[in-house]
């Protein structure tokens, strides 16, 4: 039974909808598989090589195989190139269209490896495998009730033991601590008697407290003869639960009476604390690495990742402000497909070029401003130097995804239908010593 | 030169909608106030040029022409506003609208009529808004009914969406007699089938849509049947349980609703016990309406919506499920860019002021509805209507009162009597009707020789 009419105003400005308070997502799922300049060089078609620190991200078999102490650092730059939008009826219609804030970010990761004894070797790295950013002009877009930024943050604190079985087979065994933040921010709507049509009535930003899980990792590198090698990696899935604040903040309506109504109505200007649970997807890669000629090597890669554990994210209103709210993704295992050439110019210079094909983990009615993924095709150069002192590994990685278009909404959900057009120029350098 | 027409030819051929097997070229639409584009409790045509069959035959046909009666603000009668949020006050506009585009020669696609049933589309010539839509002041046009007007036209798609008026003149009125606010079954299939029959013999396609259940229309859903705290807007309790209001038959029961034109009475402390600071007098019997008489709607629209659908088939027809449509939106809402509307009164968005019509919103989504059945039926490939325009608007239009939130607080509703004569009238729902007593029947006769004049004070909705 409906509360009809109870109390007019309470019930439905009460029940105010904090419709789809957002949910972390973004681009590529929300893998950030460049990690180390050398293999992005190659489109991280790298399990089978390993061969750098970077090793402890892409096939932590690789540890045992190190002779001496290394350290490589350095990062990868993310920067948009377009990420546009263009409507369709019934909502938000053909003739609107969209453009993303131009991302740029800056992803880190640093490396040490080193050799404890001939067969036990050690490694720790630190990086951020997951994580990105969407955002949308708040005041004019028309999904500013379902995002206006999403902001996900990681970093993976990775120990690792490498064994050297034999002098061709080597086995890696890590751990993951993985330290995150979210933050989600989107206007509030509701109908405003006077025009009985949708305003904005408040803006909501949910932030979270930097969240701690823990997992694992484990690689075997096989360097089977000098013309062939396979490795395989897998790093575990990760369970993080945040907590969190919510805070609403009132916009006006451009009416006195409808904002003074609200005022009593919304909690506004309060800490509305806040829980929820991302658990990140375990991944798998499997690599053929095959010497073609002394000077020559292709590489290629399948991976997997297990994106079916981001099915929806509740998030919880713990004091009570305001009513919980879920959002559905139902995302799908996905593979996708690498292959890497690595031409060795001199014993000081190595010149790399990389394929990766990306499929998307996000079914068609789960594309949303908060995260429109596509399936997309990437194309690498690289290039590494070696001096007697420093080792310069550098990476550009051109990002085109295909065009995603949403004509479905979940059952019960908003539709929001349209074309997204994504492209993206990823730069990386590492630094090795 | 004849080349050129065959490129001009096959240019204008690549330039029409696949339209599958569904024609719009002569569409006419036929019902009531839901069809004409009626609002907030009158007609004005800065509201119904975005009528459902307008926004269709614009879907259907970009820049072609689509006719209807356009009003004048403030509209015929003039539409319903809300003053203020503070014990919110709904009152007619001053004034008063007229035609602006009489047309004369021919009818007008759109021949929804405010207020008429489904006898009425086949009988009724002259009489409230039929003097404005079926414009009997041409010579050409004068004593053709509204069915008569769309068949002249020889359609080549025909909407109908006829029999709200059958029915929610009943719930509106609280009350219900059968024969004068309730239309008997066999009369409403002999007229549903009169003019599906005339219709067909045109050639034209046809879609169909069905009558909502009256507890879906927050006339009936807004005012709580139970005492409630000025000063809080919550249900008063005594022993931890709410009270029921006094209806003209003792206190109310569970099942019972209270009209939004009651809410005039309860200000006046009607309905509510003397202990509690109410005038211990009763509600009026139009003020309510009972679980009996909701029962008894219900039934009969169930009767009324099986009819449509069995003609709707036999027609090879397209059948718009309404009734459906408003009953999610009662359980789950309208969710539009993560924003919900619902059928609420005021605050939802789908409703307008007179707490029965939609919001311009509501009928752009009912298009859209519409559109979706006639492409699934016909193969047509007509696209939806974008509701943005609908759904999100400017600033506030109402100027800052002054409000302090302490009012607020303690706001309640006051639908007034001139609203509510204002929407009666538009309506053609008798005012002062009694129940029947048990076993009477009610006299049919009403509208009987409802010929030329049929809205003699017997119309419903």
């Amino acid at each position: 039974m409906r509360r009809r009419g109870i109390s007019l105003y309470g019930v439905a400005f009460g029940a105010l909808a904090l419709v789809a308070v957002a949910v972390p997502s973004y681009a590529a799922g929300f893998g950030v598989f460049e990690q180390g300049s050398k293999a992005m060089g190659m489109a991280g078609a790298f399990t089978a090589q390993a061969d750098d620190p970077s090793l402890l991200f892409h096939n932590a078999g690789g540890l045992a195989f190190v002779t001496e102490s290394d350290f490589a650092g350095g990062f990868t730059y993310i920067r948009g190139i377009k990420a546009d939008f263009e409507g369709a009826n019934p909502f938000p219609g053909s003739d609107y269209k969209a453009k993303q804030e131009t991302l740029a970010e800056f992803i880190p990761h640093a490396y040490y490896v080193a050799p404890i004894n001939q067969t036990w070797k050690f490694g720790l790295g630190v990086n951020a495998p997951f994580g990105l950013t969407t955002e949308w002009d708040a005041n004019n877009f028309a999904g500013r009730y379902l995002s206006t930024k999403a902001a996900l943050r990681t970093v993976d604190i990775n120990p690792t033991i490498g064994w050297q079985v034999t002098p061709t087979f080597g086995i890696g065994l890590g751990a993951i601590a993985r330290v995150s933040d979210v933050v989600l921010e989107r206007r509030v709507p509701a109908v405003n008697p006077f025009t009985q049509t949708v305003v904005d009535v408040a803006g909501i930003k949910l932030e979270s407290d930097p969240g701690t899980g823990f997992g694992w990792n484990v690689g075997i590198l096989n360097k089977v003869n000098n013309s062939f090698s396979w490795g395989l990696s897998y790093r575990s899935k990760v369970k993080i639960d945040y907590e969190g604040d919510g805070r609403l903040t009132q916009v006006s309506t451009g009416n006195a009476q409808l904002d003074a109504l609200l005022r009593t109505r919304l909690p506004f200007d309060r800490n509305l604390p806040i829980k929820t649970q991302i658990e990140f997807p375990d991944m798998a890669s499997l690599g053929l690495a095959f010497a073609l000629t002394p000077s020559l090597l292709l590489e290629t890669d399948v991976n997997w990742t297990g994106w079916s554990t981001f099915d929806q994210t509740t998030i919880r209103f713990t004091g009570g402000d305001l009513p919980n709210s879920t959002i559905r993704s139902d995302w799908k295992d996905v593979m996708n497909y690498r292959a890497g050439l690595r031409w060795t110019r001199s014993a000081s210079s190595e010149l790399r070029f990389g394929f990766v094909f990306d499929e998307t983990p996000q079914q068609e009615e789960a594309v949303s401003p908060l995260l429109p993924d596509a399936d997309r095709n990437g194309y690498t150069i690289g290039y590494g130097w070696k001096g007697a002192k420093l080792k310069t590994d550098l990476a550009l990685m051109y990002l085109d995804f295909k065009e995603r278009t949403r004509a479905k909404t979940f059952e019960g959900e908003s539709p929001f239908l349209g074309t997204y057009k994504t492209q993206a120029w990823l730069f990386g350098i590492t630094l090795g010593f | 030169m004849r080349r050129t027409s065959i490129a001009l030819l096959s240019l204008f051929a690549l330039a029409l909608p696949a339209l599958g097997q569904a024609d719009f070229t002569r569409y006419v639409s036929l019902g009531d106030s839901l069809t004409a584009g009626y609002q907030s409790g009158g007609l004005a045509g800065s509201i119904s040029r975005n009528s459902y069959p307008a926004l269709i035959s614009r879907q259907a046909r970009p820049g072609a022409a689509f006719d209807q009666p356009l009003i004048s603000d403030p509209g015929i009668p003039a539409v319903l506003e809300l003053r203020s949020l503070v014990g919110p006050t709904i009152l007619p506009k001053a004034g008063m609208g007229n035609l602006t585009n009489p047309i004369g020669t021919r009818p007008y696609n759109n021949l929804g009529v405010p207020g008429a049933n489904v006898r009425d589309t086949v009988a009724t010539v002259s009489g409230g808004l039929h003097d404005v839509v079926l414009q009997p002041f041409s010579p050409l046009l004068r004593g053709r009914t509204a069915l008569q007007q769309a068949v002249q036209q020889n359609p080549t798609f025909v909407t109908i969406w006829i029999g709200n008026n059958d029915a929610l003149g009943a719930a509106t009125s609280g009350i219900v007699i059968d024969g004068v606010t309730l239309t008997p079954l066999a009369r409403f299939e002999t007229d549903l089938r009169a003019i599906a029959s005339a219709i067909a013999a045109t050639g034209a396609k046809m879609a169909f849509a069905n009558i909502p259940d009256v507890t879906t229309i927050p006339f009936v859903t807004t005012v709580p049947n139970v005492v409630v705290n000025p000063a809080t807007n919550l249900p008063v309790l005594i022993n931890g349980q709410p009270v029921r209001l006094i209806g003209p038959r003792g206190q109310l029961a569970a099942g019972d609703r209270v009209l939004l034109t009651a809410t005039t009475e309860l200000r006046m402390g009607k309905g509510i016990p003397t202990a509690l600071g109410g005038s211990g007098l009763p509600l009026s019997d139009s003020s309510v309406l009972d679980a009996g008489e909701i029962a008894t709607i219900s039934a009969r629209v169930a009767g009324y919506n099986n009819v449509i659908a069995t003609v709707a088939n036999e027609r090879g027809a397209a059948l718009v499920d309404v009734n459906k449509v408003l009953r999610n939106a009662a359980v789950s809402g309208i969710p539009v860019g993560g924003a919900t509307f619902t059928p609420a009164f005021l605050t939802g968005g789908i409703f307008s002021y007179d707490g029965v019509h939609p919001t311009s919103f509501g009928y752009a989504y009912i298009a859209n509805v519409w559109i979706d059945a006639i492409n699934a039926k016909f193969g047509t490939s007509i696209q939806p209507v974008n509701l943005r325009p609908f759904a999100f608007g400017g600033a506030s239009t109402q100027a800052a009162l002054g409000a302090n939130s302490e009012a607020l607080l303690g706001s309640s509703l006051l639908f007034t009597d001139e609203a509510k004569h204002s929407l009666f009238k538009g309506l053609n729902i008798p005012e002062n009707l009694q129940s029947a007593p048990p076993g009477g029947g009610g006299g049919g006769g009403r509208r009987g020789g409802g010929h030329g004049h049929g809205h003699g004070g017997g119309q419903e909705q």
